[in-house]
């Protein structure tokens, strides 16, 4: 990142500080008080105290706490945006011709994108329809410990036929995600994976850069085959565990190390000692699958099936790039720079210039293109493994940057699809 | 197993010559490549399948299993028939269906072994799949035998009972009853009720009235139906699978006319359950239609009208979800209609404790009983026993998985995707 410069200082008053009104965090070096927490989070045991810090004035040391208390419940007059989110297997065409069953929250994947104003309350019913367990995670939500959606460690899963409503504070702002925290390296890349925008009240990108058209790009990759041979086994056990349910005689067999779940570790020790053989010791080589993605994706869809970038000249566009899968992503736009504004949902100190950007898994990057040089532009994942369907090039994630207006200032030449090279 | 599509043995025929230009020439790495009507770029990497099943036993006693023309060996001996190694190849089609070549070899009984023919080519077989379609062209599993099979150790154990026998085989070779040359069509509703209409090359080792054939003439015809249950949930559902057929065997006159075949049988959860399974298999076999009123020989034994009735009972004990160990008693009885002391029975007592992923040790109690008449085609014995003690190693590897199951579970419970 470029060393922030004077006139880059968007954050002088943070975003927190703006809706609490607390006054602080002016000069270099400056110990901010107590009084820079939010009143709850100052009644327990140590009180966070902010660190002396050389950093340059616009950082705010307070600034990662929630700005609401996340134990709230909603108060009479507050706007609570009511989903349901239904949880079924069906399928999904990446590319015409290929086709995977998969999980799809509301009959679609990626899931619907949820978007909300910041501090707006988000009640989610979920119901589950299909015959595996599921959770949902608000990633990079500050939220009640028990709407995280961790299996087992926030709450139990939701089995088949149940269901769980999620209540939160969409806090803080910015570019976020959904996913299902259930095996997530199989349920996320099988399909329960959604866009969650939270915008801003005073949002310092649309000020810095006015814009109109927000595009969300959520990257993710598929192994179809693993995904398929997975979701088999995954099915056929979620199918025996509702027969056992509906059957008073099953369901005295039913028996949480059937499925490896445990009290604690002298639960799981001493069924070892019962003969219990956990799944990992059965083979000291493994299982003869190794998740080697052959599809990778851009909102659900590979080249050349992508959706294009729309942008005329001299109009800024915001892009939301979500890490949504297991791979990092590198994403190169051709003829521009382009600004990196925000990352993991929060906006950056001060716009960073670049034309490659690194999406890691779990991440999030908003940047805003301007539109100053028109034509059809290439924008892809410059680790070239992605920019492939089934290993042909070109494919994956690839999509185009469009002028709407590109023949008016005399660009005629009309982007050719490609499938094979 | 039904995988496999021929790899791709030709390689780069085209793009030799180049404008003149200096060419390396492009012969394959791997020696000369063979025939094939159109060759194919060695680009496209099939699914490859290897199956194994390690069958090893100490036999004491009378061993020869039901090998009918048994009865001279008796004594111990090591014991590997059934052993099999199977390599199976699978491409999905353009338009949405499987190819898949199957080729595979079993080890033959001791006797045969012994002979010097170790392996017999139980499997080579090209497959092709569509949705609702399936047809097979090759050696594979004899049709007739693909309704139930039993618990016993080996496959072969108990084949006068559980198999519809081959009346042109010597008798020598057990597995001449369970595989056969075959060509298929199969169809099925929903990929749960199947209807097989085949023709077949029963392998022709007796020596006939008219002389042993060395030939593949299709000599036996036949149709079956067959329900299966879902896969998977074998633990908890009831009607696992079952089916019935009919069989035409064209037996030249003097070796008593062409047989007919019924049969029926089928698979059913006792008690389901997760760790204690107690499931049972009843498999039935009518034949009728010859006029052979004595054995004259083994290959007799195989001719004449006869009921055969097998049942099996099987306990399977899971704890935590996991076979340990099983249990089970097959047994079988057989009467022929017009041939007058030949009735039979055998027993198979089999305990199998599981060691690891695959890998067993076995037990079994073999007994078989003959009436005069039986025992005298088959060299005298009236009586065998064997207990027969070993291992068995089992598994089945995929690499480079690119072909789905046709009858997956996603498939048969949502919409169907060939893949
Ligand atoms: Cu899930």
């Amino acid at each position: 990142m470029k060393p922030l410069r004077k006139k880059d200082k968007p954050q002088d008053v943070s975003r927190r500080q703006f809706m609490t009104g607390v006054a602080g965090a002016a000069g270099a070096g400056l110990l901010l008080g107590q009084a820079a927490l939010p009143a709850w989070a100052d009644g327990g045991s140590a009180p966070m105290d902010s660190p002396a810090t050389p950093w340059l004035a616009s950082f705010d040391a307070d600034g990662t706490a929630p700005e609401y208390n996340p134990r709230e419940m909603p108060k009479a007059g507050e706007v609570i945006h009511k989903f349901e989110m239904e949880v079924t297997i069906g399928i999904h065409e990446i590319v015409p011709g290929i086709k995977a069953h998969m999980f799809l929250f509301n009959g679609s994947y990626p899931g619907p994108t949820i978007r909300v104003q910041e501090n707006e309350w988000v009640q989610i019913d979920l119901k589950n329809k299909s015959p595996e367990n599921h959770t949902i995670h608000w990633h990079g939500m500050m939220l009640q410990n028990e709407m995280d959606g961790v299996p087992f460690g926030t709450q139990w899963p939701v089995f088949t036929g149940q269901g769980y409503r999620y209540l939160f504070r969409a806090q803080p702002a910015g570019t976020h995600f959904y996913h299902c925290h259930v095996m997530t390296t199989l349920h996320q890349q099988a399909g329960l994976v959604g866009a969650l925008i939270v915008e801003a009240k005073e949002d310092i990108v649309k000020k810095t850069f006015p814009y109109t058209r927000d595009y969300t790009l959520l990257l993710s990759e598929i192994d179809t085959n693993w995904v398929n041979e997975s979701l088999n086994e995954m099915v056929g056990m979620g199918m025996t565990m509702n027969a056992m349910n509906n059957d008073m005689k099953l369901m005295g067999e039913m028996n949480g190390r059937m499925m490896g779940w445990f009290q604690d570790k002298e639960a799981f020790l001493k069924s070892i000692k019962d003969g219990y053989t956990p799944a990992y010791m059965t083979s000291m080589v493994g299982p003869n699958r190794v998740i080697t993605p052959n599809f990778f994706m851009i909102n659900g869809k590979s080249y050349p099936m992508t959706d294009p970038l729309l942008i005329k000249k001299g109009e800024n566009i915001r892009v939301r790039m979500i890490g949504g899968g297991m791979q990092p992503h590198y994403f190169h736009l051709h003829g521009h720079d382009f600004w990196h504004v925000c990352q993991d949902g929060a906006p950056l100190a001060s716009p960073v210039r670049m034309n490659t950007i690194p999406i890691f898994p779990g991440t999030t990057s908003d940047i805003v293109i301007q539109g100053t040089n028109p034509g059809s532009w290439h924008f892809h994942d410059h680790s070239d493994l992605s920019t492939t369907n089934n290993g042909i090039h070109p494919g994956g994630m690839m999509t185009m940057l469009m002028y709407e207006d590109a023949e008016k200032y005399g660009v005629t030449f009309k982007d050719v699809i490609q499938t094979n090279s | 197993m039904r995988t496999s599509q021929g790899s791709k043995r030709q390689t780069l025929r085209q793009g030799v010559a180049l404008m003149g230009l200096a060419m390396i020439s492009a012969i394959p790495a791997f020696g000369q490549a063979q025939q094939v009507p159109i060759p194919e770029q060695p680009s496209t990497a099939p699914q490859i399948e290897i199956l194994g099943t390690g069958v090893a036993t100490l036999d004491l006693g009378r061993s020869r299993n039901s090998t009918p023309d048994g009865g001279k060996a008796s004594g111990s001996q090591i014991n590997i028939s059934d052993s099999s190694l199977v390599v199976g190849a699978a491409q999905r089609l353009y338009k949405g269906g499987i190819g898949s070549l199957t080729v595979g070899g079993l080890a033959l009984d001791q006797t045969n072994t012994g002979r010097g023919t170790q392996l017999f080519l139980h499997q080579a077989f090209a497959d092709y799949q569509a949705q609702s379609l399936e047809a097979y062209i090759g050696r594979t599993d004899q049709p007739t035998a693909q309704i139930v099979t039993f618990p016993t150790l080996r496959g072969d154990d108990l084949v006068t009972f559980t198999n519809l026998l081959d009346p042109f085989s010597s008798g020598e070779n057990v597995n001449e009853h369970r595989y056969s040359n075959v060509a298929a069509i199969t169809l099925n509703q929903k990929l749960t009720t199947f209807e097989n209409f085949h023709v077949q090359h029963l392998i022709e080792s007796a020596d006939t009235s008219r002389g042993p054939s060395t030939g593949t003439g299709l000599n036996s015809y036949g149709a079956s139906i067959q329900h299966l249950g879902l896969p998977g949930l074998e633990a908890v559902e009831k009607y696992i699978s079952y089916g019935a057929g009919y069989e035409h065997r064209s037996i030249g006159r003097t070796d008593g006319g062409s047989s007919e075949a019924l049969y029926a049988g089928g698979v059913f959860n006792l008690k389901p359950s997760l760790v204690n399974l107690i499931d049972l298999r009843v498999l039935d076999n009518y034949t009728f239609g010859s006029n052979l009123r004595s054995f004259r020989g083994t290959p007799d034994t195989f001719r004449a009208n006869a009921n055969a009735i097998t049942a099996a009972v099987r306990y399977l004990h899971s704890p935590f979800g996991k076979p340990a160990y099983q249990v089970s008693l097959t047994a079988g009885y057989k009467s022929y209609s017009r041939v007058s002391q030949a009735g039979s029975i055998g027993l198979a007592l089999t305990g199998v404790k599981r060691l690891g992923d695959g890998f067993d040790v076995v037990a079994q109690y073999l007994y078989q009983h003959r009436g005069d008449a039986l025992a005298t085609a088959y060299g005298g014995a009236h009586e065998e026993n064997a207990v027969q003690l070993g291992f068995v190693f089992n598994f089945d590897t995929l690499f480079n998985r690119s072909v789905g199951p046709r009858r997956s579970l996603l498939n048969l419970q949502h919409q169907y995707i060939p893949n």
